[in-house]
């Protein structure tokens, strides 16, 4: 009885601890797919989201050069003539404003007046500034600095001031962010015109201690060396009706979001007493920025693509010169999986996406910047679309199987699966398809969808 | 009482640890593709919520069937067994190997 009553304690033991190293084995797992850490109840990026020490994509040539501005103009140019002989950026512009108000006029799906009014509205914040001027000034707007304060300003290690810049950066809607060294050769040539007969503004790095704009130049400060890299999802239920006026709203959202976040960004570290030059899209590319800050890998669709997000971000930056720890480049296995899967490519309606198996240095057009290893994209016959759909599109933003809206527990597990196993991509690539999404969603259904939703995003 | 005898005995059979392991399996399985199938009506991706509900029910489905198809046998025996025990007038006693 006493031996029997000894096997069952034994035995219950047994289960007991079968039961615990199951459930550590399932809460392991979890935490490799999620990042969830045990740490303060902190959130981590993914582990399968793997830090490296140079970007997937970083072979250079000495043709890598610092990079025009201003070649939108170069693109709208041709484009305008082709169609109606002869044009500017301008008259492409009040051309399109014709033709979509044309569309409202016939009730065209994602054209209403409400649809194309959501997306003009969201402009708002973007259209109000500029670059160095307003919310993107190069200078202090409104903080008082710790010297109008009476104190000396913030001093902290490297990690500390990063952690800190960060959190402010979530707080104000940053998706993403990371900090990368300065590298001069990713500045554009030029700042951004406003219209095509405006002339050339050079940006130019100079041994001053503030930065400055005038009519002939932007000055970068040399002691800047580094950039605060941001990622701002965008609305992809919005989204996933492009390409319509009303899919629009969304990159229109993305921007103005942007010029709110970097303008507050700035206005906090020039508050800690140091000098901070907010961009969105202008002053300097972006997209190598956020691949050296590890917000990122350079995909099939020559942009970004965020391990959470996909490439349905709107991407912005902070130069400064606060110094802070550097964060390293990722590998989620991105670059192996667009060799296999093209769906952006075969999605594009206009064709302006490579096919090619390899990333390779083959340019498409002065639109390029040469002198590094990408799949370049055709970005003429991307315009004509944007024409011919009077959106900017987005198809190929919606198609990536990383461009999720991550509510389902199932895609973390096989985007993880993905980063360790890239044999899987195929089958990945064919369920994505068989399960239907990157497929456009009903624009008139979005306003119903948004007004019951319960969610905030 | 079976067949007459004043005694039966009733085996309850211990299911394999692999049956358990399968179990729980499907179970994690079966949640996975339920929240699947909520999370993607909520993203509006239709035609995977719908899949994912297919594959909910084709799923508890085979999980019946399976935890049916193993007890039918079980029972078949288990009465068999019974009954040889009770026709050999052995004594009654009531087993469980759990």
């Amino acid at each position: 009885m006493e031996e029997e009553r000894r096997q069952t304690g034994r035995r219950t033991l047994l289960k007991a601890g079968g039961l615990v190293v199951a459930s550590g084995a399932i809460g392991s797992i979890w935490a490799f797919v999620t990042g969830v850490s045990t740490k303060g109840n902190a959130r981590k990026r993914a582990m399968w989201i793997r830090i490296v020490d140079r970007p997937t994509l970083s072979e250079k040539t000495s043709d890598y050069k610092r990079f025009s501005g201003n070649d939108m103009f170069a693109l709208y140019r041709p484009l305008k003539t082709q169609r109606d002989g002869a044009g500017s950026f301008e008259a492409e512009q009040a051309s399109k404003a014709e033709r979509v108000a044309a569309w409202i006029r016939e009730r065209k799906p994602g054209y209403s007046l409400p649809d194309v009014q959501l997306s003009e509205g969201a402009w708002t914040v973007m259209h109000s500034t500029k670059p160095g001027v307003g919310l993107l000034s190069w200078t202090r707007i409104s903080v008082r600095t710790p010297a109008e304060l009476g104190t000396p300003r913030y001093t902290a290690p490297p990690e500390e001031m990063a952690s800190t810049v960060k959190a402010a950066a979530r707080l104000y809607g940053a998706g993403l962010v990371g900090i990368a060294p300065m590298n001069e050769a990713y500045v554009n040539l030029q700042a951004l015109r406003e219209s095509e007969n405006e002339k050339d503004k050079d940006i130019v790095f100079g041994d001053v201690d503030v930065p400055s704009v005038s009519d002939t130049k932007f000055v970068i400060p040399k002691k800047m060396k580094w950039v605060i890299a941001i990622a701002i999802p965008m609305d992809l239920d919005l989204l996933s009706s492009a390409p319509t006026a009303l899919g629009d709203a969304a990159s229109a959202l993305g921007y103005s979001h942007s010029a709110f976040v970097v303008s507050s960004l700035a206005e906090f570290i020039r508050g800690l007493g140091y000098e901070a030059i907010p961009c969105v899209n202008d002053t300097a590319q972006s997209v190598p920025f956020a691949v050296d800050a590890g917000i990122g890998e350079l995909g099939r669709l020559n942009k970004l693509v965020t391990p959470e997000f996909g490439p349905a971000v709107r991407l912005c930056k902070v130069f400064t010169d606060l110094p802070m720890a550097c964060d390293k480049p990722v590998d989620f296995g991105l670059v192996k999986f667009c060799r296999n899967c093209k769906k952006c490519a075969e999605a594009c309606p206009s064709r302006a996406l490579s096919f090619d198996d390899e990333p390779n240095f083959k340019t498409r057009g002065p639109w390029n910047n040469p002198g590094h290893k990408a799949w370049f994209e055709d970005s003429y016959k991307c315009l004509q679309y944007w024409q011919k759909s009077n959106s900017a599109c987005g198809i190929c933003l919606v198609s990536c199987p990383y461009t999720k809206g991550n509510e389902a527990w199932v895609h973390e597990g096989v985007k993880a699966t993905a980063s360790i196993a890239p044999a899987a991509d195929p089958v990945f690539r064919i369920m994505d398809n068989a399960f239907g999404y990157g497929k456009q969603h009903d624009p008139e259904q979005w306003w119903m969808n948004k007004s019951q939703s319960g969610r905030r995003g | 009482m079976i067949n007459g005898a004043d005694v039966f005995t009733i085996t309850i059979r211990k299911r394999a640890w692999w049956f358990w392991a399968l179990a729980g399996l499907w179970l994690l399985l079966e949640i996975l593709l339920l929240q699947t199938a909520v999370a993607s009506a909520q993203e509006r991706e239709y035609r995977a919520a719908t899949i994912s509900w297919m594959l909910v029910g084709l799923l508890a489905t085979l999980g019946c069937f399976a935890w049916l198809r193993r007890r039918g046998p079980h029972k078949r025996s288990n009465l068999s067994e019974q009954h040889r025990e009770a026709t050999t007038s052995e004594p009654a006693s009531i087993s469980t190997a759990n």
